[in-house]
């Protein structure tokens, strides 16, 4: 959904489709469009003649991005965007994904299932 | 037309992953052909929506509102046949209510069941996979949670799997 990113991570392959986060194979009930982004990224598994192949899906959603965004208003900012804007100046943190050391980033294990 | 997903997000996403994507160095892209038709392949599929079932342990996002820098980085199997009547999404930066509604949004288990029953797949797997997409530190995931969930797809004799991220 965000093509660039999921390039720059180097992906043996790659179907591109325009849709909202959270939404990556279609709005809720639109089984065609599902079925179709679906349908490219199984078919590519045969057709993708080497690494890195991309295939665009043209698809249009069905929202203005302006729609789409006040779609998910009301949600509560992420805890990191709550940080972000107590603490400014740890933004350049976020960007280059240096994770402060103070934060007590402990890495928490949690069990495997 | 270019397939331009930044302009769903708000100014300050879409600058941090641009960000991103200018840093990352692909390397070596790994690519293994299909070994054989893919009518005759068990596929499963894996989602960053961080979907865990009723009856499974929630993504721990008390871990992530303590520290912001943090996010769960196990993972979850999710067996063919689960709708969304038995799952919750567990993701602090996506709506997941969409997902939540149709599970088939995030995790198109109905539409891979379909396209097997039309032949263009073989098979669905009988276990899929939800990770919880914001991990800003990947070694974890990387060292113990992909061994993890490929030693269950080698288990299963799964020969292709679809990752959407969300």
């Amino acid at each position: 959904m965000i093509p660039d990113l999921t390039r720059a991570a180097g992906v043996p392959r790659l179907v591109a489709v325009s849709h909202p986060m959270g939404q990556p194979f279609g709005r809720p009930g639109d089984a065609e469009r599902q079925r179709a982004v679906l349908r490219a990224m199984l078919e590519l598994l045969a057709s993708a003649p080497g690494p890195g192949s991309v295939v665009d899906l043209p698809f249009e959603w069905h929202q203005t991005p302006a729609q789409a965004r006040n779609a998910s208003k009301d949600l509560p900012q992420s805890p990191i965007a709550e940080l972000l804007m107590k603490k400014p100046w740890l933004v350049p943190n976020l960007y280059t994904g240096r994770i402060p050391q103070e934060s007590d980033a402990a890495t928490r294990m949690s069990d495997h299932p | 037309m270019a397939i331009d997903s930044y302009r769903f997000l708000d100014f300050a996403t879409r600058q941090i992953m641009k960000a991103w994507a200018a840093r990352l160095e692909p390397g070596v892209i790994p690519f293994t052909p299909l070994a054989k038709p893919l009518r005759e392949c068990t596929v499963a599929l894996l989602s960053t929506a961080g979907i865990a079932r009723n009856d499974d342990r929630p993504f721990d996002q008390e871990g992530e509102r303590r520290n912001p820098w943090w996010g769960d980085p196990s993972f979850r199997t999710i067996p063919l046949g689960t709708t969304e009547k038995d799952v919750r999404l567990y993701h602090l930066h996506i709506d997941t209510r969409p997902g939540e509604a149709d599970l088939d949004v995030v995790l198109p288990l109905r539409r891979l069941a379909e396209l097997a029953g039309e032949g263009v797949v073989g098979r669905p797997a009988p276990s899929h996979y939800s990770i919880m997409g914001y991990i800003l530190d990947p070694t974890e995931l990387l060292e113990r949670t992909v061994p993890a969930i490929a030693e269950r797809l080698r288990a299963e004799h799964v020969d292709a799997v679809a990752l959407a991220p969300a």
